[in-house]
């Protein structure tokens, strides 16, 4: 499976292009935007921090939303082709099927991360790269948490079928804000603070966006008490989420395949 | 030979106006009804520009703080800035749900194997391509209303304090060369067939060039000039402009609008010209059914 999807990708050289040029653009459209809100005479290592806190909140963002989007989007294709129901009668093992669509878009995704920091970086002179192995076991914990989002997503798309296109882009977005992808969660505190005491902190999400982002940059985290906490709350994330998910999933599609819509599309 | 025939008819029965007018609203109702069956849609498309436009409001909070509104008047020419970001969100939506509806009819045409067919019906294209654009239009008018009215209290703010009436004008006319544009990226998809990749890079390429977040002048001169050309930054700038009492792109909303006008006569049929054309070109190789 998942040599078929790299294979596929393969064959849309296009689409390969364009995502790059999209990260390129919504990193530009980002930082012209705070520009705006930039005094001329600014400390340019300000621009440092805002460019640390954008991207490193960005790449997990990515990895969130390509997570959520592939699977999903890869049963859908399945039912629309036809595929599903035999692809399910086959003596394969489902876990297999399901982790196997992700694996080729994640070895993309790292490569869209490089190259965003890498653009960031030379935009705003530098980026702080503080505890950067540690900053990446939590990227690992916090992919395989995203992966149990997204095999309940899956099951859900079995369920609601194209509707369910519209409630992973709310999903996406949802996160995006809640989480404080594109900025610290200080803003988010300064619109509300009940915003993030009673939406963000409730999040495992947010928790993964504010322990990667505090770990490179190096400052303590804003959401826990402590690094250590939100590290824990990451891997238990990592360790709980696919098992909870793939649970989820399994109902949904034995609910679909009794009532006989596994196959409808 | 054949199909030169059955393509053009026996030359017997020619379509009079009504037959003309019942295409359009033939297409125009059958888009509308498959639309109120994902009221899921409408409902994130009214949703996005609020979430857009939250984006650069909290970044811009996270780099000037309680600044913000001073900063961004010193840069913007307005404090307002929640306001400037929601009126970018929402036009940008408009102008992205023309391109991405036109782009997608055309392949979910090619996909579900009905394009060819559809060509071969006694209807001249650019009737079932006005259907198609009008159901466009109303789409994205419902979300950008929608989205200014819901934006406007999530954001806390009027923009129903100046200039409604030249927005409005603005808006009317910045849509005729946005259907010229809607026109070429039918006949881009319809060549390249990948419509995801370039309907989602096209869109962040439009928001770009568009100003969505920015004023322009923050961009390089080069870039600067290059846009001033592109009919959905004028549009914008224009809407803009008129709410938010800053200058206009070209210095006044008369040149804006003349420069607008002028697009809105040559844009859209410069667009339908190259889609006849690709679509020649396509079925001489056999290509409008391929997908």
């Amino acid at each position: 499976m998942s040599k078929k999807k790299l294979v596929e990708f393969s064959r849309y050289p296009i689409a390969f292009v364009a995502l790059f040029v999209q990260i390129f653009l919504i990193i530009a459209m980002f930082l012209y935007a705070s520009l705006a809100f930039t005094p001329e005479n600014a400390d340019p290592t300000t621009g440092q921090s805002l460019g640390a806190n954008i991207v490193y909140g960005f790449v997990i963002g990515l990895f969130l939303s390509f997570t959520l989007w592939e699977i999903g989007f890869s049963i859908r294709e399945e039912q629309t082709r036809g595929t599903l129901e035999s692809l399910y009668l086959s003596p394969a093992s489902k876990f297999a099927s399901l982790l196997a669509r992700v694996f080729a878009i994640l070895i993309w995704v790292g490569a869209l991360s490089v190259f965003a920091i890498l653009v960031v970086g030379s935009v705003v002179g530098g980026l702080p790269v503080a505890n950067a192995g540690l900053a990446l076991v939590v990227l690992v914990f916090s992919i395989s948490g995203f992966l149990g989002l997204a095999f309940i997503f899956a099951g859900v798309t079995i369920k609601l079928k194209e509707t369910a296109q519209f409630l992973v882009s709310f999903l996406q977005f949802f996160f995006m804000i809640f989480s404080a992808q594109f900025f610290p969660f200080k803003a988010l505190r300064e619109a509300s603070p009940l915003i993030v005491d009673g939406i963000s902190r409730w999040l495992p999400v947010s928790y993964s966006v504010d322990t990667f982002r505090s770990l490179l940059i190096g400052q303590t985290p804003e959401l826990g008490p402590s690094m250590e906490i939100e590290i824990l709350i990451v891997v238990l994330f990592g360790i709980l989420s696919p098992i909870v998910g793939y649970w989820a999933y399994n109902r949904l599609e034995r609910g679909a395949r009794t009532q006989g819509t596994l196959g409808e599309y | 030979m054949a199909a030169a025939v059955v393509s053009r008819g026996f030359g017997l029965g020619r379509p009079g106006w009504k037959a003309k007018r019942d295409v359009v609203r033939t297409v125009f109702l059958a888009r509308i009804k498959i639309i109120t069956r994902y009221k899921g849609a409408i409902f994130m498309e009214a949703l996005l520009p609020i979430v857009f436009a939250a984006m650069p409001v909290l970044l811009g909070t996270t780099v000037a703080g309680a600044n913000a509104g001073a900063v961004f008047e010193e840069r913007v020419g307005t404090s307002n800035f929640r306001l400037y970001m929601l009126i970018g969100a929402a036009t940008f939506t408009v102008v992205s749900l023309m391109l991405w509806l036109i782009g997608y009819w055309v392949r979910r045409e090619q996909e579900t194997g009905t394009l060819e067919s559809l060509y071969l019906a006694p209807a001249r294209r650019i009737y079932v391509l006005a259907g198609v654009t009008s159901y466009a239009f109303v789409r994205a008018m419902i979300a950008f209303l929608i989205a200014i009215l819901l934006g406007s209290v999530v954001f806390q703010v009027n923009p129903f304090e100046q200039g409604m009436g030249l927005a409005i004008v603005f808006l009317a006319i910045g849509f005729l060369p946005l259907w010229g544009l809607a026109f070429m990226f039918g006949a881009f998809i319809m060549k390249i067939k990948e419509a995801d990749a370039v309907i989602q890079v096209l869109q962040w390429v439009l928001s770009f060039l568009m100003g969505v977040f920015y004023p322009l002048t923050l961009l390089p001169v080069y870039l600067q000039t290059v846009v001033k050309l592109f009919p959905p930054t004028v549009m914008t700038d224009g809407v803009r402009a008129s709410l938010l009492g800053i200058n206009f792109l070209y210095n006044s909303a008369f040149a804006s609008l003349a420069v607008l006008f002028a697009m809105a006569l040559v844009v859209p049929l410069l667009g339908y010209k190259v889609f006849e054309s690709t679509e020649r070109r396509l079925r001489r190789k056999e290509g409008v059914g391929h997908y």
